[in-house]
C-alpha cells in the first residue's frame, strides 16, 4: 500500500500553532457576561438530555473544531503532501520526444496526432512537477535539439513545448540518448523518459548510463505512402518506378497521379492489398531536364500525408564525359567501342576541370577531378606502408565477383607482373581500417582496392594493367564498361531517384566557392565548399525541390520526399534493444507523483465559508 | 394644583377603585373565632342571609319587625357571620425580583391586597424576605382602614437584595404566623428548591395559596445568541452557555413546564396561580386580570 508522501516535510512546524489556538479559543471564551435573576431555568436548560446529546456537545465546540480543520489543512498543504506514483522522484528528468515523420500521424479522422498526444503527457508531467523536480526537454527525430535547459518554470518550458512540430525525416534515438547522457555532466540525472509512438530502430547502438522510461503512445491509424521513387534512362526518356508501402492491414484503392513540372501527366487508380508493397512503373519521354511530382489520395482514412509525396528530378541527357591519357592506350580502345562518351584528351577541346570518369596511371591528385577513378599502378599514400611491389608473376587468387566494378569480370588465369605483397602481419583488415576494400586478392596481397569517397569511388589496381595479361582478356573492356556505367550513376545520368528527408547527398563542386541551395519552403541557405570541391552537410528536412545554384547557375536539382519504410508502416517496437539491456515500454501513461497540496488548500477554503456560514447565519431560538 | 399622592405605589384613583375591591378565595378558610364575642372581637356582618322561626332566648334584636306586623308571627333575621380571614401577604425581596419592574409590581400588588383585605375587615400581614437566614421583615397583623398608612409604608420602604429561596421563605413566614386564610406569595419563582413542600405547608396551616409570579420581558422571552456566561444575581454562580439562541427554545419549554407545575401546585391545593410580565401596567392587573380570573371583585 502506498502512502502519500511530503516534499515539504519541514512545513510541519506550523502544526505547533494549534497549541495558542485553542489556548487563545478558551481564552476568547471569557464570554460576555450576562446578568440574570436566576441560574434556576438555565441550568436545567443546558442539564436537558437534548443538550447532552452528542451533536450539542459537539456544536457548543464547532468554532474550535473548524479552527482546527483549517488549521490542519493549511498546514497539510504547506506540507506539500503528494501521492508517490512508484516512480522516481528524481529531481532532474531530460524528456525525449519524438517528433519524426511517424508523429504527424492521427489516430482517427479529425483526431489528434501523436506528437499531440505526447504534448498533452508531457503537459501532465510539467504541470505535476514537484517542488525540487525540473525538465529538459530534447527533440529527437533524425538527430537531436535541446529545447530547454532544466528547469521547473512551467510557461518556459510549455512555450517550447507548443512550439514543437513534425519533421518529416525517421527518427534516430542515438543523438537524443547521447544529447541526454552530456546532461548529466550539468546535473545529476538518474531517469530519461522517452515519450515515443514507439516507431524507432528497435536496436539502438548506445550504452546507457542511466534509468530509461520508455513510454509508448496510442497507436496511430492507417497509413500508405511511397517508400521509394526513381528512374532509369530508356532510349526515348525515363522508366520511372515507384513503390507503395502501408501499415498492417493496410489496404484499399489508391488514386496515384504523376506531375511533371507541376503538369499532371499520368493518373490511374491502384489497389493495395494488405501487407503487400504495390509497385508503379511509368514510362514517360522526355529529351530534357524535368521535375517529376508522385502524388497518391489513398480511399478511405490515411493518417500520415508527409509520404503521400514523392518529389524526382530528372537530370538532361548528355555524354559521359571521360578523361584517359593517350598513354593508356588499352583504356581508350575499349572506351572507344562505347556510345554516348566524350573522351578527354582530345584535338582541338582544353580539358575539362571536371569529368565523370577519370583513368591514370599517375600520383594523385593529378589531372582533372573526377567522381569515378581507376588509378592502374598507382599505391595510395596512406596504404604504402601496408603493402610494396614485387617484381614477380602473380595470379588472381580470388576477387569480388559481386563489385560493380567486377561485375562479369573473369580474372582468371590472368598473370600479372607487378606483385603486391603486404607487409608481415597486415591483414584485409589493416585495408579496411584504411578505408579500403579489396576487391581483388594476390596470393600475397590485394591485387584491387575501392575507396569510396563523398562524392565517388576511386578503384586502385595496384598493378599497372600494362604489366599484366588483363587487356589480352575478355574481362578487361567489361571491367572499362563497369567503370563507365558506375561514372554513369554517379552522374545521375543513367539512373535518378528521390533522396530521403535527412541531409542531402555530397555534390562534386568547385572548390572553396560559395553556392546557394535553395529549399521547397522557399528559404535559401547559403554554403561554401571545401578545398576538394565538395558540397556537403546541407540539410533537407522539408520534402521537395532543392536547387543548388553558383551564382545564377544551377549546379544540381534535387527531389527530396520522406521515403522511409519504417515511418510509413507505422510498425511499433515494444523493446528496445540495447548493447548490454533492453528497455520494454511501459504498460502506463507517463506516471508522476501526484500533488495533493491543491485539494487540501481547496478544503481549506470550503471549511472557511462553512466556519462563515455556520456563525453568521441567523441564530434560530424562540420567535419574538 | 396637582394632588399630592398618597402613596408612591399606586396613584390615588388606582388606589380609590382597589379600595372598592374585595378578594374572592376559592374556599373561605377562616379562624375559628366568630362574631360572637360581643367585646368588639369578632366582626358582625350586615349582610342577611336568610330567616328562621324565634325561638325564645334569641336576641329581639334580629326579630324582622316588618315581618311581623304582616303576618303576627315573629321570624329571626339571620346574618352572614363575621368570618375572620387571614391574608398573609409574602412578598419575595430577594436580588432576583430587583430585574425589571418585578419588585415594583409585586410592592404595588402587595398594597392591593393588603387594601382589598383591610377594606374587608380582614386580618392582613405581610412578610417580606430578603436574605436567607434572617427573619423576614414583618408587618404584624392589623386590619380596618385605619390600618391603610401603615400597610403603605411598609411596603414603601422595603429595601430588596439578597439570596432568600421563596420556598425557605414560605417556611420561615410560617414559623411566625397563626391563622388561617388567604396566602399570597409574589415571587418569580425561580428557585433551584422544590416548591411543593412550601405549598404543602401553606396548604396544612390552612393558608389558601394565590402564587402571583411576576417576571420580566427577557425572562419570558430572553435575547441572548453566541456564547455567554450567565451570572446568578443572589448567588454570585456562573454558568457558560455556547449558542445561546439555540437553546432558547428549550428554555421556553422548561419556563412553560415550571408554569405549568406551578398551577398545577396551587389548584391541587385549591389554590391559584397567575403569571404576569412585570412590564404589564398595574391596573391592567387589578381591574382586568384578577377580575377576569375571579382573584377580586
Amino acid at each position: 500500500m502506498t502512502w502519500p508522501g511530503f516534499s515539504a516535510l519541514s512545513a510541519a512546524w506550523l502544526f505547533a500553532l494549534l497549541a495558542p489556538l485553542i489556548l487563545f479559543y478558551f481564552l476568547k471564551l471569557r464570554r460576555p457576561r450576562v446578568d440574570i435573576s436566576s441560574l434556576a431555568l438555565w441550568r436545567q436548560v443546558i442539564s436537558d438530555q437534548r443538550v447532552n446529546s452528542p451533536f450539542q456537545k459537539f456544536k457548543r465546540n464547532l468554532l474550535l473544531l473548524l479552527q482546527i480543520l483549517l488549521l490542519c489543512a493549511l498546514t497539510l498543504g504547506a506540507m506539500q503532501p503528494f501521492w508517490p506514483s512508484g516512480a522516481d522522484r528524481a529531481q532532474n528528468i531530460p524528456v525525449l520526444i519524438d517528433c519524426s515523420a511517424s508523429m504527424g500521424a492521427l489516430d482517427q479522422p479529425g483526431g489528434t496526432s501523436r506528437l499531440d498526444a505526447a504534448k498533452a503527457e508531457v503537459t501532465k508531467l510539467v504541470n505535476n512537477l514537484l517542488p525540487n523536480q525540473r525538465l529538459s526537454l530534447i527533440a529527437v527525430d533524425n538527430t537531436a535539439r535541446r529545447l530547454t535547459d532544466f528547469t521547473d518554470n512551467q510557461r518556459v518550458l510549455l512555450e517550447a513545448l507548443n512550439g514543437l512540430e513534425v519533421r518529416p525525416v525517421p527518427s534516430r534515438m542515438e543523438d537524443g540518448l547521447r544529447m541526454a547522457q552530456a546532461l548529466t555532466r550539468m546535473a545529476a540525472v538518474q531517469t530519461v523518459v522517452l515519450i515515443t509512438d514507439g516507431n524507432v530502430p528497435k536496436d539502438i547502438d548506445f550504452e546507457l548510463p542511466f534509468r530509461l522510461t520508455y513510454q509508448k503512445l496510442p497507436p496511430a491509424g492507417p497509413n500508405l505512402g511511397i517508400t521509394d521513387f526513381n528512374a532509369r534512362r530508356t532510349k526515348t526518356g525515363w522508366d520511372v518506378f515507384a513503390r507503395l508501402d502501408g501499415s498492417a492491414g493496410m489496404q484499399g484503392l489508391v488514386e496515384v497521379e504523376l506531375f511533371r513540372d507541376g503538369e499532371s501527366l499520368k493518373r490511374e487508380s491502384v489497389t493495395v492489398a494488405a501487407d503487400e508493397a504495390a509497385r508503379l512503373a511509368f514510362q514517360i519521354e522526355v529529351n530534357q531536364a524535368a521535375s517529376l511530382e508522385l502524388r497518391i489520395r489513398p480511399d478511405g482514412f490515411d493518417s500520415l500525408d508527409i509520404d503521400n509525396r514523392a518529389f524526382l528530378e530528372l537530370p538532361a541527357p548528355r555524354p559521359l564525359m571521360v578523361y584517359c591519357p593517350t598513354e593508356l592506350s588499352s583504356y581508350r580502345h575499349a572506351l572507344q567501342a562505347m556510345k554516348d562518351l566524350d573522351i578527354y584528351p582530345r584535338e582541338g577541346d582544353a580539358d575539362p576541370a571536371a569529368v565523370d570518369l577519370r583513368f591514370t596511371d599517375q600520383p594523385l591528385n593529378s589531372g582533372p577531378k573526377a567522381r569515378v577513378t581507376v588509378h592502374t599502378g598507382v599505391i595510395p599514400e596512406d596504404v604504402q606502408g601496408l603493402v610494396s611491389i614485387e617484381e614477380d608473376l602473380v595470379d588472381v587468387v580470388d576477387w569480388n565477383r559481386t563489385s560493380p566494378l567486377l561485375r562479369h569480370v573473369q580474372l582468371l588465369d590472368v598473370q600479372i607482373g607487378d606483385n603486391p605483397v603486404s607487409q608481415p602481419g597486415v591483414g584485409e583488415r589493416d585495408y579496411e581500417l584504411a578505408g579500403y576494400e579489396v576487391l581483388a586478392q594476390g596470393t600475397k596481397g590485394p591485387l584491387i582496392l575501392e575507396k569510396p569517397s563523398n562524392t565517388g569511388v576511386d578503384y586502385f589496381l595496384l598493378f599497372h594493367t600494362d604489366h599484366s595479361s588483363l587487356p589480352y582478356r575478355v574481362g578487361f573492356p567489361i571491367l572499362v564498361a563497369n567503370a563507365a556505367q558506375i561514372a554513369l550513376e554517379r552522374a545521375a545520368l543513367s539512373e535518378a531517384k528521390s533522396w530521403p528527408t535527412g541531409t542531402l547527398p555530397p555534390q562534386k563542386v568547385d572548390a572553396d566557392a560559395e553556392f546557394t541551395i535553395d529549399e521547397p519552403s522557399g528559404h535559401r541557405e547559403a554554403m561554401r565548399s571545401t578545398s576538394d570541391g565538395t558540397l556537403s552537410g546541407v540539410a533537407a528536412t522539408d520534402t521537395g525541390r532543392y536547387v543548388i545554384r553558383q551564382g545564377n547557375d544551377t549546379v544540381a536539382a534535387l527531389g527530396v520526399s520522406l521515403l522511409a519504410a519504417s515511418e510509413t508502416q507505422l510498425g511499433t517496437v515494444e523493446k528496445l534493444q540495447f548493447p548490454e539491456t533492453s528497455v520494454t515500454t511501459s504498460s502506463e501513461l507517463v506516471r508522476t507523483d501526484r500533488p495533493l497540496w491543491g485539494w487540501f488548500a481547496w478544503a481549506g477554503m470550503a471549511l472557511l465559508l462553512g466556519e462563515w456560514w455556520y456563525f453568521q447565519r441567523r441564530p434560530g431560538g424562540v420567535a419574538v | 394644583m396637582p394632588t399630592a399622592q398618597y402613596t408612591s405605589l399606586l396613584d390615588n384613583a388606582t388606589l380609590a377603585r382597589v379600595e372598592r375591591m374585595r378578594l374572592l378565595p376559592v374556599r373561605r378558610l377562616t379562624n375559628r373565632s366568630r362574631g360572637e364575642h360581643l367585646a368588639g372581637k369578632g366582626g358582625t356582618s350586615t349582610e342577611f342571609h336568610d330567616y328562621r322561626d324565634y325561638a325564645a332566648g334569641d336576641d329581639v334584636r334580629y326579630v324582622d319587625w316588618n315581618i311581623f306586623a304582616r303576618i303576627q308571627r315573629p321570624y329571626l333575621k339571620l346574618y352572614r357571620h363575621e368570618e375572620e380571614m387571614h391574608v398573609v401577604i409574602l412578598l419575595d425581596a430577594s436580588a432576583s425580583m430587583q430585574f425589571g419592574q418585578k419588585f415594583t409590581r409585586a410592592k404595588q400588588l402587595a398594597a392591593a391586597f393588603a387594601i382589598m383585605g383591610l377594606m374587608n375587615v380582614e386580618k392582613v400581614s405581610i412578610y417580606a424576605c430578603q436574605h436567607a437566614g434572617q427573619t423576614p421583615l414583618l408587618l404584624p397583623p392589623c386590619t380596618g382602614r385605619i390600618s391603610l398608612r401603615r400597610v403603605l409604608e411598609f411596603l414603601e420602604t422595603i429595601p430588596t437584595g439578597g439570596d432568600f429561596p421563596v420556598e425557605l421563605a414560605v417556611e420561615e413566614v410560617l414559623k411566625q404566623h397563626r391563622g388561617r386564610g388567604v396566602a399570597v406569595l409574589l415571587s418569580d419563582f425561580l428557585t433551584f428548591g422544590d416548591l411543593e413542600r412550601p405549598l404543602n405547608l401553606l396548604f396544612s396551616a390552612g393558608l389558601e395559596v394565590c402564587a402571583v409570579q411576576l417576571l420580566t420581558p427577557e425572562e419570558l422571552r430572553p435575547d441572548v445568541t453566541g456564547d455567554v456566561r450567565f451570572v446568578d444575581s443572589e448567588t454570585g454562580r456562573t454558568i457558560d452557555v455556547s449558542s445561546a439562541g439555540e437553546l432558547l427554545g428549550i428554555y421556553l419549554d422548561h419556563l412553560t413546564a415550571l408554569q405549568a407545575d406551578l398551577a398545577t401546585m396551587c389548584r391541587q391545593r385549591s389554590g391559584r396561580f397567575l403569571a404576569l410580565d412585570a412590564e404589564t401596567p398595574i391596573e391592567a392587573i387589578l381591574f382586568d386580570v384578577l377580575r377576569r380570573r375571579g382573584w377580586a371583585r
